[in-house]
C-alpha cells in the first residue's frame, strides 16, 4: 500500500465516520483539538481504520499516542509494515 | 392536585413530518402503507407492508449529538423541537431542573439494535462494534436524546410497554407536574420501522399479510375483511405545563388532562383481556370525575388484529354502548407501537380543536363482533370536549388517558 492510498484511506475514515470536510484533512490538523474528537470518537476511529485496512489495533498502545492525522498516516503505515512482513 | 395542560405539539409521522400534514394527509383519507422493497429477502415474513417515514433535515442535528441517535431518536428529537415551537416556550428562561422528558418505546432503535448484531456476526467478533451503539440501542434512547438535545435537566425518564409505552409517558409526565414534581414535561413515543420489528409479530400470526399486492386496504381496523396489524414508526411528542405556567406565560392550550390511569391485566401477555381494558377506561373516567354521557369520543387502540379488536370493541360497547363515536387512526398510519398513543393523542387534540372526528380507514364492514359500538365510517361534525384515548399492549398492560377542551 503506498502512502498515497494510506492518506486517502484514512481521510476517507474521517469523511464518513466524523463528516468533516476534506479541506480541514490537513497533515497537521490535531484529531482533537482542530478536527473536534473525543474519547468515544477516538474506539470509532479505531473500528473505521480497522475495517478499511485489515489491521487489528484496537489494544496498540501506540493508539495512545496519536495527536495529528500525520501520525495516524505513520502509525497505520508501520503497522502495514509489520504484518507485510510477518505475513 | 395542580392541574396540567397540553400547549405544545409535534410529530414525525408517515403521513407528513408535521402536524398539520399529518392531518391534512388524514382528513384527505390517505393511506401511508405501501409494499416493502426488499423485505421478500427475509425468510418466512409473510407480511410486506408497512408505514415507513421519509427521514429528513436530520443533519441540522449536530454529528456530536446525532451519533447517539438511531432512527427513532432523530425522529424524537424532531418532533421535541416541533413540540417546543409549537408552544412558543423559551427553555432558556426556563428553570431547567423544573422541566423534565418522558419518552416511551417498545426498546431501543431497532434498526441500531440490528446493526450492532450483524457487525458481531457470524465470527461473534467484537471489533465492527462503534462506541455509540450502545447509546442507540438502551430502552431509554429517545427519552435521553431528547433531554440532551435540548439541555433539559429535570427528570428524565422512558417508559416501555410496548404499544402503551407513548401514553404512558403522558401519563407519567401528567402525573409528574399534577404532583407538584415538575412544571413544565416534554412526553411522547418513538419508534423504529425494521423488518425485524414486523417479523416479531408476523410470527405471532398478528401481522397484515393478505394485502402486500394491495397496500393501501390494509391495515382494516374492526373491519371483517382485516387480518393483522401494520407496522409503521415515528414519533409524537407533546408539551405539558402546570396551568398555572401556562397561562402566566399566556400559552396556547389545546387541552387540559383530566385523567389516567394503566394496569395490568393478570392473566395473559399476548390475550387481550376485554375486562382489564373496561377496568383501565373506568378507573380514568374515574380520575376525571366524568360520566358516560360526558365523553364525545373514543381514539381507539385498534390495530386490526383479529382478537384484540373485538376485545376492544367489547370493552367499549361495555361502557358506552353505541353512544359515543369510535375511530381508529391505524389505516392512516400503521402502528407505530411506542408512538402510536401520543402521535394518535395528538391526532385526536387537533380533531377536538376542529370539531371534526375522522373516521376509521379502510372500515367498511364492521365485523359482526365489533358491532354495537358508534363506528365512525364517514367524517363527522362534532363538537368535542372530552376525549379519551386508549393503549392496549402486549404484555398485558393497558393506558387510557381523558382530556378536556378549554380550560
Amino acid at each position: 500500500m503506498t502512502d498515497e492510498e494510506i492518506i486517502s484511506v484514512t481521510n476517507e475514515v474521517f469523511e464518513e465516520s466524523f463528516e468533516i470536510e476534506k479541506s480541514r484533512l490537513t497533515p497537521d490538523a490535531n484529531v482533537f483539538n482542530d478536527l473536534g474528537l473525543d474519547s468515544l470518537d477516538t474506539v470509532d476511529l479505531v473500528v473505521g481504520l480497522q475495517k478499511r485496512f485489515g489491521v487489528t489495533i484496537r489494544n496498540d498502545e501506540r493508539v495512545r499516542t496519536i495527536r495529528t492525522l500525520q501520525d495516524i498516516y505513520d502509525f497505520i503505515k508501520v503497522v502495514k509494515e509489520t504484518e507485510e512482513k510477518t505475513g | 392536585m395542580r392541574r396540567v395542560v397540553i400547549t405544545g405539539l409535534g410529530v414525525i409521522s408517515p403521513l407528513g413530518r408535521d402536524v398539520e400534514s399529518m392531518m391534512a394527509g388524514m382528513d384527505d383519507g390517505r393511506s401511508a402503507v405501501q409494499y416493502m422493497e426488499g423485505w421478500d429477502k427475509y425468510i418466512g415474513l409473510r407480511s410486506l407492508v408497512a408505514a415507513p417515514v421519509e427521514m429528513k433535515d436530520e443533519k441540522l442535528i449536530p454529528r456530536q449529538k446525532r451519533r447517539f441517535m438511531g432512527r427513532m431518536s432523530i425522529f424524537a428529537v424532531q418532533a421535541a423541537e416541533q413540540a417546543v415551537a409549537d408552544a412558543g416556550i423559551d427553555l432558556e428562561e426556563l428553570q431547567k431542573e423544573r422541566m423534565g422528558c418522558v419518552v416511551g418505546s417498545t426498546m431501543g432503535s431497532a434498526g441500531s439494535l440490528s446493526e450492532a448484531f450483524e457487525s458481531m456476526l457470524p465470527d461473534h467478533d467484537l471489533s465492527k462494534m462503534t462506541s455509540v451503539k450502545f447509546f442507540q440501542c438502551v430502552s431509554h434512547t429517545a427519552s435521553m436524546n431528547v433531554a440532551h438535545h435540548l439541555g433539559i435537566t429535570g427528570v428524565v425518564m422512558a417508559t416501555s410497554a410496548a404499544c402503551a409505552s407513548g401514553l404512558q409517558a403522558v401519563g407519567q409526565g401528567y402525573d409528574l407536574i399534577r404532583h407538584g414534581r415538575q412544571d413544565a414535561v416534554l412526553c411522547g413515543g418513538a419508534e423504529d420501522l425494521h423488518p425485524t420489528v414486523t417479523g416479531s409479530f408476523d410470527v405471532l400470526y398478528a401481522t397484515s399479510a393478505g394485502y402486500n399486492d394491495e397496500p393501501k386496504k390494509t391495515p382494516r381496523p374492526f373491519d371483517k375483511d382485516r387480518d393483522g396489524l401494520v407496522c409503521g414508526e415515528g414519533a409524537g411528542i407533546l408539551l405539558l405545563e402546570e396551568y398555572e405556567h401556562a397561562v402566566a406565560r399566556k400559552a396556547p392550550i389545546y387541552a387540559e388532562i383530566t385523567g389516567y390511569h394503566t394496569c395490568g391485566n393478570g392473566s395473559h401477555v399476548s390475550q387481550s383481556d376485554n375486562l382489564a381494558m373496561v377496568r383501565c377506561m373506568r378507573e380514568a373516567m374515574t380520575q376525571a370525575d366524568i360520566g358516560v354521557s360526558d365523553v364525545d369520543y373514543v381514539s381507539a387502540h385498534a390495530t386490526a388484529t383479529m382478537q384484540g379488536d373485538v376485545a376492544e370493541a367489547v370493552a367499549i360497547r361495555e361502557i358506552f354502548g353505541d353512544t359515543v363515536p369510535v375511530s381508529s387512526l391505524k389505516g392512516y398510519i400503521g402502528h407505530s407501537l411506542g408512538a402510536s398513543g401520543a402521535i394518535e393523542l395528538i391526532a385526536s387534540l387537533k380533531m377536538m380543536g376542529k370539531g371534526e372526528l375522522l373516521p376509521t380507514l379502510n372500515l367498511e364492514t364492521v365485523d359482526p363482533e365489533c358491532e354495537g359500538i358508534q363506528h365512525l365510517q364517514v367524517k363527522t361534525e362534532k363538537n368535542v370536549n372530552v376525549l379519551l384515548k386508549n393503549s392496549f399492549a402486549f404484555g398485558g398492560i393497558n393506558a387510557v388517558l381523558i382530556c378536556k377542551k378549554g380550560v
